[in-house]
């Protein structure tokens, strides 16, 4: 460690009331109660001495700055995409890119949704199918690639609405909302020559595309012996354009981009870029955060940075196992994703099993997760909840930010949480947001 | 009358870390001036020299906000960093809503896209090229209420930021109060030569936008700069602070947007702020899909702690003094050589009037566009048109539609070039008067459909 942030310890007294002043939604707490903070990796990272020395050289001009062709040097050499807009983050890329390339009525097939791109595509007119094959909806399927396409399922929608109708599949790496988990680069292969032959684009949502790769490395035949770097641009050669959150993978606090191959679509971004973001050479970013951008990519494709990165979550999976503790499997590359219905089979999917379980283990030790179920999930545009088949509370790791002893802490609460299991109540929502409610709701207890 | 010898005006703060700045021949910059499109939006900062492009993120910060970039929580909801901001901005303001955005423009979409829409009209002493960009965007109008004598680029007013209120009250009449989206104060108004608003001129629009029940927006990126002028040119100013007379602007609005990147004092960010619960809530929602969570906004917590410093450090008397005082050296100087400029000089920037200066081109070949081709060649320095290749249209036979007046501005960012590099403009500009037939105009050979000037392509004509 070159630089440390102080924390603030708390009672359990001073907890409980923190988490009904934050109406039991952990994202209402403030940072200075919370002792360790896995409620996201996105952004929460801590930058190495080498990019907060270029932090010291960000060129700040407003167009045509030193660091935006830095940035877009490190994008074309690491990932291989030909043209790139800077975006302030992940979803500023996915608002452009969702209107440029989505029409009223299209379909946008992916493997598994996540909230604020499924979001940017249907407000462009879109609507969202899940191609994720099945496996991935079972936490207790191990099977090695849950990220994977079921291309059954594609070729069912193709043939039901037509090719055209298709603008794009969208393709996460890993797979967030099914608890990090990765495709393969075959079934990546595959739906390459799938969508090649029907004329379809494939979109990568590449915020944890070297975590991916890692599993890649670790799991794939003939995979073995290659480097994260060498896969990370196989698999970006495989698709035509990406969005990226540079908060996950790229280890910095803010940023994001939108690349792609194609110059009619980069031309049409470009436009629109300078009216959502800024203009086009700095897309609502400063000079130095280009610059730490530029620098945490290329650390990121470390094989040595993806070991510690993942082994770590690794580490808090096993010790949780070991308490009986159940969670999703395989581990998954950014978080331990907790089966909150196995944990509390006692309450119902609508008194939000995930919500109260995270909010009882900050009341136990001021540790800050995030539900991952049916408030996330949000409602149909007929106004009907989803009631989506995971219900989980995930912890994330922030990127190099907490020690092995931080995890033991972590897996020693959720274990005291787990042995009072069934005195925890459920919840009801008492004030919900129309979008992205997970963000803003609130909540009281139950009184059963 | 005898006037003292000026002083030198030396800044009210020394260099603690530089940036090296390269210098290049004549000969180069012509080729990479051609290689941009003869738009200098599209060169590398790399070839600049003096970058007066902007003032916009273009500041540099203080050793104390660097520090306050160290102090920054990163975390994602509830950082003590947006507490920070939250209490500066609530102190500032005195509205009940905060949003932090990345920047400006989004804040300003945000609020327009909610408010505007087919059939609404937007009423602004001048609305700013991105503000007109998103309110058209969104089907609305956006029409400026300048007072003629405004327009005069020569005359001297105190005020020459004012909204016509007569031409504000008949607007009204005309489009019907229901019809009204909001009415938009720019402050200090930028497209308008960064010119002051009066407090009395805020507080009449108050009371027209009360007996119609209208919303009033003050889009305020540049108001230490107004509350300066204010101050010096305003009766009953005189012993209040800049920081009390902004308090008191803010007090007459509804909603405030601030791009933060100017008076803000960062490279990064931006506000909205509201008093009205509903309409706050619809913002918050836009906000979260398409910015970041209430507690960031797009914004690291780093960036939101330099704001919080940022907007402490810009009311300081000395600095204001400085800066005001230092646009106006340029200006002044530029005068006094001929060059036709806007007058008087206002608080960010010099606007040349390159309809005067470049009398010889007409306006559909952008006299503005080629001074500032021509500074960059003769100087490295960067500017930007402000005329018609930023606001002009074209009518049904696709004729262009010229805007007010062909200006060139010189924006001068904040902290970060010395009077030595200002003296190196004023001589560059000896070398521009000494152009005459040596000049050339513009055509177009490639436009975006919306913000053409950050983009469009050119080339020279040559008779």
């Amino acid at each position: 460690m070159k630089m440390v942030e102080l924390l603030k310890m708390t009672t359990r007294h001073q907890r409980i009331k923190f988490i009904r002043e934050a109406g039991y939604n952990t994202f209402l707490l403030r940072s200075e109660d919370v002792y360790i903070d896995l409620l996201t990796d996105s952004g929460t990272n801590a930058m190495s001495d080498q990019q907060w020395s270029a932090f010291m050289r960000g060129d700040e001009a407003y167009a045509g700055s030193k660091s935006y062709y830095r940035l877009e040097e490190a994008i074309q050499k690491y990932y291989g995409y030909k043209y790139i807009i800077p975006t302030h983050q992940g979803r500023g890329a996915e608002n452009i890119l969702s209107q440029i390339l989505i029409k009223k009525g299209d379909i946008v097939p992916g493997n598994m949704y996540f909230t604020t791109t499924r979001l940017h595509q249907e407000l462009a007119g879109g609507s969202f199918h899940d191609i994720i094959i099945d496996e991935a909806h079972d936490p207790n399927n191990e099977f090695p690639f849950k990220g994977n396409v079921d291309l059954n399922k594609l070729d069912a929608l193709v043939k039901k609405y037509g090719a055209k109708k298709i603008p794009y599949v969208s393709i996460a790496t890993n797979v967030n909302m099914a608890g990090g988990q990765p495709i393969s680069l075959k079934n990546l292969k595959e739906l390459r020559a799938y969508t090649r032959k029907h004329g379809i684009r494939i979109i990568h949502d590449m915020t944890r595309v070297a975590e991916n790769a890692f599993f890649i490395q670790q799991r794939e035949a003939g995979y073995e012996r290659k480097n994260i770097k060498t896969i990370v641009k196989e698999i970006c050669s495989l698709t035509d354009g990406a969005t990226m959150s540079a908060k996950k993978d790229a280890l910095v606090n803010i940023g994001g981009f939108m690349a792609t191959n194609d110059w009619d679509v980069f031309e049409e971004a470009r436009n629109r870029v300078v009216i959502y973001e800024g203009l086009h050479t700095y897309g609502g970013l400063a000079g130095r955060d280009m610059e730490a951008i530029a620098i945490g990519i290329e650390e990121s494709l470390s094989d040595a940075h993806q070991h510690a990165r993942v082994g770590q979550v690794e580490y808090l999976g096993h010790k949780m196992e070991s308490f009986g503790i159940p969670i999703v499997k395989p581990i998954g590359g950014h978080g331990i994703f907790v089966d909150a219905k196995a944990f509390l089979p006692h309450l119902r999917q609508d008194e939000f099993p995930a919500q109260a379980l995270a909010a009882e283990i900050f009341i136990d030790s001021g540790v800050r997760t995030m539900e991952r179920g049916v408030v996330s999930a949000g409602r149909k545009q007929n106004g009907e909840n989803y009631y989506p088949k995971l219900e989980l509370v995930r912890f994330t790791m922030p990127r190099r930010v907490y020690t092995q002893a931080h995890m033991d802490v972590v897996a020693e609460s959720a274990a005291a949480v787990f042995e009072k299991r069934n005195k925890i109540k459920g919840l009801k929502m008492v004030y919900e947001p129309k979008y992205l409610r997970f963000f803003q709701a609130r909540f009281e207890p139950l009184k059963k | 009358m005898n006037k003292k010898p000026t002083r030198a005006l030396a800044e009210p703060f020394k260099i603690k870390m530089v940036e090296p700045l390269r210098i290049t021949t004549e000969a180069y910059r012509q080729e990479a001036l051609a290689r941009a499109s003869y738009n200098p939006f599209l060169l590398t900062s790399n070839d600049v020299f003096i970058d007066l492009l902007t003032d916009s993120g273009t500041g540099a910060m203080s050793d104390r906000q660097w520090a306050g970039m160290m102090v920054g929580d990163e975390s994602y909801a509830g950082a003590r960093s947006w507490q920070h901001l939250e209490k500066v901005v609530k102190q500032l303001t005195g509205m009940a809503h905060i949003l932090p955005t990345h920047q400006g423009r989004a804040a300003e979409r945000i609020l327009y896209g909610i408010l505007g829409g087919k059939n609404k009209i937007f009423l602004s002493n001048t609305h700013f090229d991105t503000t007109r960009a998103n309110i058209e965007f969104t089907g609305a109008t956006a029409i400026d209420l300048m007072p003629e004598a405004s327009l005069d680029p020569e005359l001297e007013l105190p005020f020459k930021g004012n909204i016509d209120l007569k031409k504000l009250e008949d607007a009204i009449r005309q489009h019907k109060p229901e019809n009204i989206a909001a009415v938009i104060m720019t402050v200090t108004n930028n497209s308008a030569g960064g010119q002051p608003v009066s407090m009395e001129n805020l507080q009449q629009v108050r009371k027209i936008c009360d007996a119609n029940n209208l919303l009033l927006v003050i889009d305020g990126c540049r108001i230490a700069e107004n509350s300066y002028f204010i101050k010096h040119r305003e009766k009953g100013y005189e012993n209040k602070t800049y920081e009390d007379i902004a308090r008191e602007m803010l007090s007459l609005g509804d909603v405030f947007v601030m791009s933060a990147k100017k008076d803000g004092m960062v490279n990064m960010g931006g506000l909205l702020c509201l008093r009205d619960d509903a309409l706050s809530l619809k913002c918050t929602n836009l906000l979260i899909i398409s910015e970041g969570f209430t507690t960031y906004g797009g914004l690291s917590g780093r960036d939101m702690e330099a704001l919080a410093i940022g907007l402490t450090e810009v009311f300081d008397p000395d600095y204001l003094h400085y800066r005001i005082r230092s646009t106006a050296y340029l200006g002044e100087r530029l005068k006094a050589k001929g060059v036709p400029v806007v007058w008087p000089i206002g608080g960010h920037a010099v606007y040349v009037d390159a309809k005067k200066l470049y009398k010889q081109i007409p306006v559909e070949e952008f006299p503005g566009q080629a001074l500032v081709c021509d500074l960059y060649v003769k100087g490295g320095i960067r500017c930007v048109e402000v005329g018609s290749v930023m606001f002009g249209k074209y009518d049904e036979q696709g004729k262009l539609i010229p805007a007010e007046n062909e200006l060139v501005r010189l924006a001068i960012p904040r902290r970060v070039y010395t009077q030595s590099h200002i003296d190196y403009v004023l001589d560059t500009f000896d070398d521009i008067l000494e152009l005459q037939g040596k000049k050339h105009g513009l055509r177009i050979i490639y436009e975006p459909p919306a913000l053409r000037h950050f983009t469009a392509r050119f080339e020279q004509i040559h008779n």
